[in-house]
């Protein structure tokens, strides 16, 4: 099997990986890149989110996208959320709401809710459960996710 | 993780030489294929991913017809004002799919090429009675969805052959049609039952034309010609019900698998009929004033 080279933005900066083709992106981020945040709890069904990252502006389960399907796309991960060292509002707001216990899928769960709050920016708790419908949790209870999406989206919390 | 030869075409010709080398399978959205393959259930000597091929990707209204690229995203499909127009059954039946996650990278193609019993946005295509073009480096052929759907999992397709786009028929008149699917829970879950109804109203308020898909209920997501038949010509009243449970009966023989029981689905399947019968009217009343 031959190696491919793949070109995307990762985190905004441009981004060169060689890799098998049978490997996915969330194989490369983690292994290759050492990028853990998005994490393998399902083993790769796609029904769990943990892996969840932000692909052209929608949230996409990596493990089930062959390393070759991102050439020339844009990629957000957990780790570029941070903007002047500064968490993302939504990051503070789950921690402030509580929204975070195991922590297994809160980066899912945080990059999700930016791309709810992208293209709707006051949504309803109805629209948050919809659209975190592919995210799984099994500490909060999803409740203080709700609570914390309805934090940052009033326009967080002042330091 | 197994071995494959892996082909990126950009262009539709590309695409077209890369699927006749033999035994080479299309990777779409790849919600499918990508699980099975890590798990190791499914393998391939060559896999051509579509990634590049943009051509693949629209929603065009053409006048006298709807054409849907094969690779339009289901979240594509539930976004569309002009899909919600046309086929407000299809714009369900896509954001009913999965979650966002799996609605954002699955495909139209991939769906139908599946074909899955369970197949959410194939009752809302076969009651606009879609037609798929196919392609392949010997030419082309168009085919009725209908005629495609073989089995579970097994379709016309041939080898080197894939689908380029759906296309269908606006309905005219006084018409509605509707999706309603029953699950397990109503994220993620497969469907136990699903279905889609149009109905068109004549000037009497009788139903001049009705069409009716269910999924979950047979091998392949079936037209329900027998149900049909029974409410044509027929006022839509609350005891229409009585002639569905009727024609039903006669219509499915759904069987019993992990998801849910015969018995189960036989009376979901008539419930949600008529729930979708219901709301199509609705529409097709609200159209005709």
């Amino acid at each position: 099997m031959k190696t491919i080279t793949v070109s995307f933005l990762l985190n905004g900066k441009k981004t060169s990986v060689t890799s098998l083709p049978n490997r996915t992106l969330l194989d490369v981020l983690r292994e290759d890149l050492g990028l853990t945040g998005a994490k393998d709890a399902c083993g790769g069904e796609g029904e769990c989110g943990a892996c969840t990252v932000i692909m052209n502006g929608n949230p996409v389960n990596s493990c089930m996208i062959f390393i070759g399907q991102i050439e020339g796309t844009q990629i957000t991960t957990i780790e570029g959320l941070m903007e002047k060292g500064e968490f993302h509002r939504l990051q503070k707001s789950f921690v402030e709401a509580g929204a975070v216990q195991c922590g297994f899928c809160t980066p899912g769960a945080i990059l999700t809710a930016k791309t709810l709050l992208d293209n709707n920016p006051h949504p309803t708790d109805h629209e948050i459960r919809e659209g975190l419908s592919g995210n799984l949790c099994r500490c909060t209870g999803y409740n203080k996710m709700i609570d914390a999406i309805h934090l940052a989206e009033q326009g967080g919390l002042d330091d | 993780m197994q071995e494959f030869n892996y082909h990126r075409p950009i262009t539709i010709t590309e695409l077209k030489e890369c699927l006749s080398i033999p035994g080479a399978r299309i990777l779409a959205g790849g919600t499918d294929i990508v699980p099975r393959m890590r798990q190791g259930k499914f393998s391939v000597p060559a896999l051509v991913d579509t990634s590049g091929v943009k051509a693949m990707r629209f929603i065009e209204d053409q006048g006298s017809e709807i054409v849907l690229g094969a690779l339009t995203t289901h979240q594509e499909a539930a976004d569309s004002p002009l899909l919600q127009n046309i086929n407000p059954a299809l714009v369900t039946a896509a954001e009913s799919i999965g979650c966002q996650q799996t609605r954002c990278r699955g495909t139209l193609g991939g769906n139908i090429a599946n074909a899955s019993p369970a197949a959410d946005t194939l009752p809302a295509l076969l009651i606009f009675d879609a037609t798929l073009l196919l392609q392949s480096l010997e030419g082309e052929r168009r085919i009725p969805l209908e005629e495609f759907l073989l089995g579970p999992g097994q379709t016309d397709l041939l080898e080197g052959e894939f689908i380029h786009s759906i296309s269908f028929k606006p309905m005219i008149g006084s018409w509605g049609a509707a999706f309603i699917k029953i699950g397990k829970r109503s994220g993620m879950a497969i469907s136990v039952a699903n279905t889609a109804v149009a109905v068109e109203l004549n000037d009497k308020g009788k139903i001049s034309d009705i069409r009716i898909a269910l999924g979950s209920v047979a091998p392949t997501v079936i037209r329900c010609r027998k149900i049909e038949q029974a409410l044509l010509g027929k006022e839509p009243e609350p005891a229409l019900m009585k002639e569905i449970h009727k024609a039903c009966q006669e219509e499915i023989s759904p069987i019993t698998d992990i998801r849910s029981s015969a018995e189960y689905r036989n009376h979901a399947a008539e419930v949600i009929i008529h729930r979708a019968l219901e709301s199509a009217v609705e529409q097709a009343k609200e159209r005709g004033r």
